[in-house]
């Protein structure tokens, strides 16, 4: 049992994990996750890797439609903005890694200042068919450019040593820096929604008008709402790039975007921790119902392995309407009561 | 006796919403540390005065001064820095955040922190955020709010929002301070808890406090001068007392079945 903890100082109170023994659990979560390579095989590290790519985009995408409130279909088209900038400047200008995947992020950042201008003035359905729009208008500007960017035939995207020194040939290399980066952004972003930026966030979400008042400059927020998730979603567009070393826009369909806002409505909208339980669920949720389905039969599994796109595109809508419907708060909320359950046991009911 | 100086001065300030006249060449003068009540039946146009001195409405004619500025010059965002808090009379909380937080939104135009420190919270970033939790924490104190300063606002019972909300314009350290109808829909108890703190807030903080009331007792209680409209149109103005007994209030107003 947790008991009661009181805290004596403001600083105490304000800390990331409040509890000693929350830092001991995230201690061993992160022996594991580190340990990893050594304990499974390639194919599911590989895995991870994916998923640790999903949870970056999806705490990217979850603070300008989560926590501001401001629904974005946009989220293809970041990541295509940050998968090529990487892409291009990696392979044809000889970049460095470490600049290449920021240069993505920034890339990313300024593309989305021109959907974030719209958004002032659209609300709710509007400003998802403008980012779906600027989504579609990246794509195809992507394939019209195809002297940068290879067009429809592809661009392969070299994969350089990370400062120079380190090699980043292995698929080990890439599931540390998948990591690294995950993490990093997941710290980052717990103390930025916690800090004055975060809460006007919030708060132009809940209450625009009283916001105002509060003097929190609406324009400027939202706007810097987008550059920020735009941000972090070019990263994790930059480790896809380097990930799969080979760029298609077919890999940056409207699908993407849908499954980003499906991580993060399954996961809790504006809570950073529902974001990466909610990419992780969707990430293996396409080969969970696989899996299922196939226990039916080979008909039925047959089925799902047929038409990927079209079941993932059903599977993502019946999970998301299921949320709403069932629990709008996400997994996150879930996971308060998971907790509050084992930290006031055996006193709890 | 000197008079203090005036914090808020309207002048001919008109408002028409299409063919609608909501305020007519109204002016009022507002004094420094002054409790002052603008009454008047229901659509009389106060709370579009409030929205004027706010920015939130521009006004169709007229003008206001807000100690030594022209209020027009501004936009509702700067308010809070220029030292005008408001609470609005439909609750106007954010409904996910707590207590706390809610007042620490408040504090948003007296903080500084931008992305970078706050994503690294620097020294001087963790050092401001300690800074606001503790002047956060005075306002709790004051408003005798400390049993539910974690507890998420949506949860709290009407009369304890409407103070969480007076809490947070609170936090907007404002020298002029203007309530939407705080007290409508209190019990006696809570009803008497605001009128002490408006006081409170005058008499020891110096706050020049505007209320838009229907309660008249509050209103006969606590202000030094009472403003009335009617239609838009501003038909009294002067100390409690004396509004109360000039003929054209009660004919108007009190007349109206409004107690
Ligand atoms: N944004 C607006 N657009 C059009 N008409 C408006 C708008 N805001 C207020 N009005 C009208 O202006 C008039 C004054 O409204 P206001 O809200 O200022 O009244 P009030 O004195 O605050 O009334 P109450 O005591 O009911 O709050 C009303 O007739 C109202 O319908
Ligand atoms: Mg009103």
């Amino acid at each position: 049992m947790r008991t009661r903890t009181y805290k004596e100082t403001y600083s105490q109170l304000s800390s990331l994990f409040p509890y000693a023994d929350t830092w001991a659990w995230y201690g061993v979560l992160m022996a594991i996750v580190l340990a990893l390579p050594w304990l499974v095989p390639t194919y599911i590290f590989a895995y991870v890797t994916l998923v640790l790519i999903a949870v970056i985009g999806a705490v990217g995408l979850n603070i300008v439609t989560g926590t501001a409130g401001l629904i974005s279909l946009g989220q293809a088209g970041f990541l295509a903005i940050g998968a090529y900038t990487t892409g291009i400047l990696t392979t044809s200008y000889g970049w460095g890694l470490a600049s290449a995947m920021l240069a993505s992020g920034v890339a990313s950042a300024a593309a989305s200042l021109l959907v974030g201008i719209p958004s002032l003035r659209l609300k709710g359905l509007y400003l998802a068919i403008t980012t779906l729009a600027f989504s579609i208008i990246v794509v195809h500007l992507i394939n019209d450019a195809d002297s940068l960017t290879g067009g429809s035939s592809g661009l392969p995207v070299r994969r350089p040593d990370l400062f120079g020194v380190v090699p980043m040939r292995s698929q080990m290399a890439m599931y540390f820096l998948s990591l690294a980066v995950a993490v990093l952004v997941i710290l980052a972003t717990l103390n930025l929604l916690r800090c004055r930026v975060g809460r006007a966030w919030a708060a132009l979400h809940d209450y625009d008008i009283a916001a105002t008042l509060m003097g929190i400059n609406l324009v400027r927020y939202k706007l810097l709402a987008f550059a920020v998730s735009a941000f972090i979603v070019g990263l994790a567009g930059s480790l896809m790039a380097l990930n799969i070393r080979y760029l298609n826009t077919d890999s940056f369909g409207l699908i993407l975007s849908i499954e980003a806002i499906a991580m993060i409505i399954v996961g809790g909208l504006g809570s950073v921790r529902g974001a990466v339980l909610g990419a992780i669920l969707i990430t293996l949720l396409p080969d969970l119902s696989r899996w299922v389905l196939g226990q039916f039969g080979s008909f039925t599994g047959s089925l799902a392995s047929g038409s990927a796109a079209e079941i993932k595109g059903i599977i993502y809508a019946l999970v998301i309407m299921f949320f709403l419907r069932m629990e709008p708060e996400g997994l996150n909320h879930q996971w308060k009561r998971i907790k509050r359950f084992w930290s006031e046991w055996p006193y709890s009911h | 006796m000197i008079e203090a100086p005036k914090i808020l001065e309207i002048r001919n300030l008109s408002k028409k919403f299409g063919g609608l006249q909501a305020l007519s060449d109204v002016s009022i003068r507002v004094r420094q540390g002054e409790i002052a009540s603008f009454i008047g039946p229901n659509g009389a146009g106060k709370t579009t005065l409030f929205n004027m001195i706010c920015r939130l409405y521009q006004p169709s004619s007229g003008e206001i001064r807000f100690e030594d500025k022209n209020l027009l010059d501004f936009r509702p965002h700067h308010l809070a820095r220029l030292g005008i808090g408001r609470t609005f009379q439909n609750l106007a909380l954010f409904r996910h955040g707590t207590v706390i937080e809610n007042l620490l939104v408040g504090m948003h135009a007296h903080l500084q922190a931008g992305v970078l420190a706050g994503v690294f919270r620097f020294g001087r970033a963790a050092a401001e955020e300690r800074r606001a939790r503790e002047e956060v924490e005075r306002i709790v104190e004051f408003l005798e709010i400390e049993e539910i300063r974690n507890s998420p606002v949506s949860v709290l019972p009407y009369g304890l929002q409407k103070r969480v909300e007076m809490g947070r314009a609170l936090a907007t350290r404002p020298r002029l301070l203007l309530l939407d109808e705080m007290v409508s829909g209190m019990n006696q108890e809570e009803t008497e808890d605001i009128a002490r703190f408006v006081l409170d807030l005058r008499d020891e903080l110096g706050l020049t406090v505007i209320m838009i009331e229907h309660d008249m007792n509050v209103v006969m209680d606590i202000s030094d001068m009472v403003h009335v409209l009617n239609f838009g149109v501003p038909i009294a103005s002067g100390p409690p007392a004396a509004v109360a007994a000039d003929p054209a209030v009660i004919d108007a107003y009190l007349g109206r079945g409004g107690s």
